[in-house]
């Protein structure tokens, strides 16, 4: 049997995968890039932007990571962590050349198809900007298919802002409108300052063909749908992100309920009329 | 460099020290994963001032004991408190209620003074902040075994939060209440496997209250059933001084 | 399906004429209660039992059970290979044949669970007739009648069972072990008349229409938070219930920390920690919002996907639940508005 066929029989079984870069994102948070070893298990591995994996370090246990890196980079993947639990400490306790094991990709994704033709206003909150950021480099590189792409990403304070090396240099382009603002500005701060939400004063959208996609600490997206149903965009072309507790990935073992539905495999991503039928979701 | 550790007692029975003891097949396992530089009740040596791990156990009951473990919460990255006595008080904790004093002249006389510098005896977190608790009288050497494993790999403690129930229900006991006898397992932290119920006996409550435990309700309920909630309170403090939770 | 006639005094052949083939667990008694259990002595069969402590998932998902052995140095798995010898369960009643049924959509759809899998394939499964009990409210879900998920099942009628045969695997069992006869239109209405006054047996009829509705009409009822008052959190339903199937995934290293395995266990949506993530949110604090999840999962959010509740109503947790909260409680409350004690 195949390494693929193996695993193809346990959905429990991680797939081990090289750590082949880890880049000191802030204090907290590390971009690890990782390599599934076995070529037939790699090339069989596809998703979308907004699905996940989950993080399988044996002994400590496993967590779900939403990928942050787009679909259309071939043959690796990448994981913005935050040191949080044990499983994200071991993990940044790792060192490039470690094997971890990862298990998925597992749930709904942003509808990328979908999305196509359409203007896109993405709206991130600290560490929500890591499922984001896999969407924004797919649409970067795929950037002939949409029409305008607006990026609002907020954080505490600048050295918590994330990709901040990227971003800062796709703050001078043309084919992206990207806002950064923080609640607490140190002296060279030069973006803005305050939450996400008051950013909406500053941009024009075209409702009728803009999709959004949130994704942030759970208390951001009443404000933020605010926002954009203010601006009457509409509920089914809003798409949020939601974080839960999960063990299995695939609809089990329970943990990630969210209303009457399953955040691992109903979700993570929802549009927000879905989000809005979810009791206790927003 | 394997982790120093050290074991410590304060005023317990050591049956935890004489428990570790009885890990038997993997004690040389768990001896090869660390460098015990002193273990109370099996060395000769000194307390060494340098060290990365204090497993410690016994209950806080002089000035002497808060001072020791000052020294240890300065020293080691890793504190690790065993057993009931450590963890909840345990039966030292006992003479906690109504006056330490009377206790100690009923039992000790007016003779010479003993337990110079006594105080309210208590857990050891209530003195320093502990890392890991491993409760129960005696612990569990399989508990032991994984939580010492989680403190060596920096692990978060993974204490369960919840009451027995759970787990004495997995056991298919039937439940003592059923027979109006009384139980502390609804109250009683988890993690245990439901020994003693497997076993035909109550629980006693070693492992201390469980956080998610409801002892409002627990009583109201236990009342309806004609249980005297007193005498379930009397049997409780043999290990958990019940002020503290019912403050909590 | 057909159908055949045993004389009750040929069970203890059946039973023992299976043991020869195969592993056959079925319900034994335990102090007062039962339990299912190997069986090593035919007459140790119980077919007269009410109910049993835990109910038959514990035999295909038990509380705790390996998942696979690893190896810390590459985090390779080791070992995760599933045993499961050929087996026959003896004595399920309809409830929880039906809670199997409930638990295979969960196990045996997308994502196949290997583990539950491997067990389910290698049991077979004889169903008996029961009588209601109390507790039982089966009636209020249909799930009093069984009509697939055996092999064979057994309808008392006195004398005699009433077999019904539903899987080549079953008819051969008969053929192997036991002298039947074909059936009578007499065994027939006889058969009718047991399950006519089966349905008579029950105490009640419960009320549960418009329950998925009334779940999220009366989401902020003040009946969650009386209820919350009374929890214990102490996940006794959830054990004992034959369709709670959620679980905790656990770590252990061996002594050595060189190798160790990933074992999984029960777990309760009761629990404080069950729905809180890494970063110190707990998106189900409350008693009362952990007491209304476990109602509104069952009863909504798995009947959003499989269009059934997820109760059989056995009635094991309203026996198991010191606090007397039970899903018949529940749904009354929820029906009149308010929690009558």
């Amino acid at each position: 049997m195949t390494a693929y066929q193996e695993l193809q029989q346990n959905p429990y079984r991680p797939w081990p995968a090289r750590i082949t870069s880890i880049i000191d994102l802030t204090e907290q948070e590390r971009l690890f890039e990782l390599r599934i070893i076995d070529d037939g298990v790699r090339e069989a591995f596809e998703f979308t932007s907004g699905q996940f994996v989950e993080l399988s370090i044996f002994g400590v246990g496993e967590a779900p990571i939403s990928i942050s890196s787009a679909p259309s980079k071939q043959g690796f993947i990448e994981l913005c962590v935050r040191n949080a639990g044990d499983v994200t400490g071991a993990l940044h306790r790792k060192q490039c050349g470690d094997v971890v094991g990862i298990r998925g990709p597992f749930g709904r994704g942003f509808p990328f198809e979908e999305m196509k033709g359409n203007d896109v206003l993405l709206v991130a909150g600290g560490l929500g900007i890591a499922p984001l950021k896999s969407l924004i480099n797919h649409i970067h590189d795929d950037r002939h298919d949409f029409g305008k792409v607006t990026i609002l990403y907020g954080a505490k304070n600048p050295s918590e802002i994330l990709f901040r090396y990227q971003f800062d240099m796709w703050k001078h382009r043309d084919d992206f409108d990207l806002i950064l603002t923080v609640d607490d500005p140190d002296e060279s701060w030069g973006d803005e300052v305050g939450r996400v939400t008051r950013l909406f004063d500053m941009i024009d959208i075209e409702p009728e063909n803009t999709y959004g996609a949130i994704c942030g600490p759970p208390v951001m997206y009443k404000y933020v749908i605010e926002e954009m149903r203010n601006k009457a965009m509409d509920v089914d072309k809003i798409y949020v992100s939601f974080e839960r507790r999960m063990k299995c990935g695939i609809g089990k073992c329970g943990h990630c309920g969210v209303g009457h539905q399953y955040a691992c495999i109903d979700g993570p991503v929802f549009n927000f009329w879905e989000a809005m039928n979810l009791q206790e979701a927003i | 460099m394997a982790p120093r550790v050290v074991v410590i007692g304060l005023a317990s029975d050591f049956g935890c020290q004489v428990q570790m003891t009885n890990i038997e097949d993997d004690l040389l396992d768990v001896l090869g994963l660390i460098d015990l530089q002193y273990w109370q009740l099996a060395s000769s040596g000194h307390m060494p001032d340098s060290y990365d791990v204090a497993i410690v156990e016994g209950a806080v009951t002089t000035l002497e004991h808060i001072a020791t473990l000052e020294r240890v919460r300065a020293t080691a990255s890793a504190v690790i408190a065993i057993g009931a006595c450590a963890v909840t008080g345990g039966i030292p904790a006992l003479a906690s209620h109504g006056r330490l004093e009377e206790r100690y002249s009923l039992v000790y006389g007016d003779g010479p003074s003993v337990a110079p510098g006594r105080i309210k005896p208590q857990a050891v977190d209530s003195v320093i902040d502990v890392d890991y608790r491993i409760p129960g009288c005696p612990i569990d050497m399989g508990e032991f075994v994984q939580v010492l494993s989680r403190a060596l790999q920096g692990l978060s403690d993974h204490l369960p939060q919840e009451p027995l129930c759970a787990i004495c229900k997995t056991k298919e006991n039937v439940c003592f209440y059923e027979r109006g006898e009384v139980c502390l397992g609804v109250l009683t932290r988890t993690g245990c496997d439901a020994r003693c119920v497997s076993l035909g006996r109550p629980c006693t409550g070693c492992r201390g209250l469980a956080e998610d435990a409801n002892l409002e309700s627990a009583l109201r309920l236990l009342d309806e059933r004609g249980i005297d909630t007193s005498d379930v309170l009397v049997r409780a403090r043999l290990y958990n001084t019940l002020e503290e939770a019912f403050t909590r | 399906m057909f159908f055949r006639i045993m004389d009750k005094s040929r069970v203890l052949d059946l039973v023992a004429g299976l043991s020869q083939d195969f592993e056959v667990l079925g319900p034994v008694s335990k102090g007062d209660a039962f339990v299912y259990q190997r069986i090593d002595d035919p007459a140790d069969l119980r077919l007269d039992y009410d109910t049993t402590l835990l109910p038959p998932k514990k035999l295909f998902f038990p509380p705790e059970e390996q998942m696979m052995r690893f190896r810390v140095a590459d985090n390779e798995v080791v070992d995760d290979e599933v045993y499961a010898a050929p087996r026959v369960i003896f004595g399920l009643h309809p409830c929880d044949i039906n809670g199997l049924l409930l638990m295979d959509n969960v196990f045996l759809r997308d994502y196949v669970d290997p583990y539950y899998k491997a067990r389910r394939d290698s049991t077979l499964i004889v169903g008996v007739s029961c009588t209601p009990q109390e507790s039982c409210f089966c009636n209020a879900w249909n799930t009093d009648e069984v009509h697939w998920g055996f092999d064979i099942f057994l309808t008392d009628l006195g004398d005699r069972y009433f077999v019904s045969v539903r899987s080549v695997k079953g008819a051969e069992l008969l053929d192997d072990h036991v002298e039947t006869r074909p059936i009578t239109d007499a065994d027939t209405a006889e058969f009718q008349r047991v399950a006519r006054e089966f349905e008579a047996g029950f105490s009640d009829e419960l009320n549960t229409s418009q329950l998925p509705l009334l779940l999220d009409a009366k989401f902020e009822s003040p009946i969650w938070d009386e209820l919350g008052e009374r929890c214990l959190s102490c996940g006794a339903c959830s054990m004992v219930c034959p369709t709670c199937y959620c679980f905790d995934v656990i770590d252990r290293l061996e002594p050595d920390q060189k190798t160790g395995v990933r074992i999984r266990k029960w777990d309760s949506c009761q629990f404080t920690e069950f729905a809180s993530v890494a970063h110190g949110q707990n998106f189900r604090e409350s008693r009362a919002s952990r007491v209304k999840y476990r109602y509104y999962h069952k009863q909504w959010g798995y009947l959003s996907k499989f269009e059934r509740v997820l109760c059989v109503g056995c009635g094991r947790c309203a026996r198991a639940c010191l606090a007397g909260i039970s899903p018949r409680e529940v749904v009354t409350a929820l029906e009149a508005g308010g929690v009558g004690e």
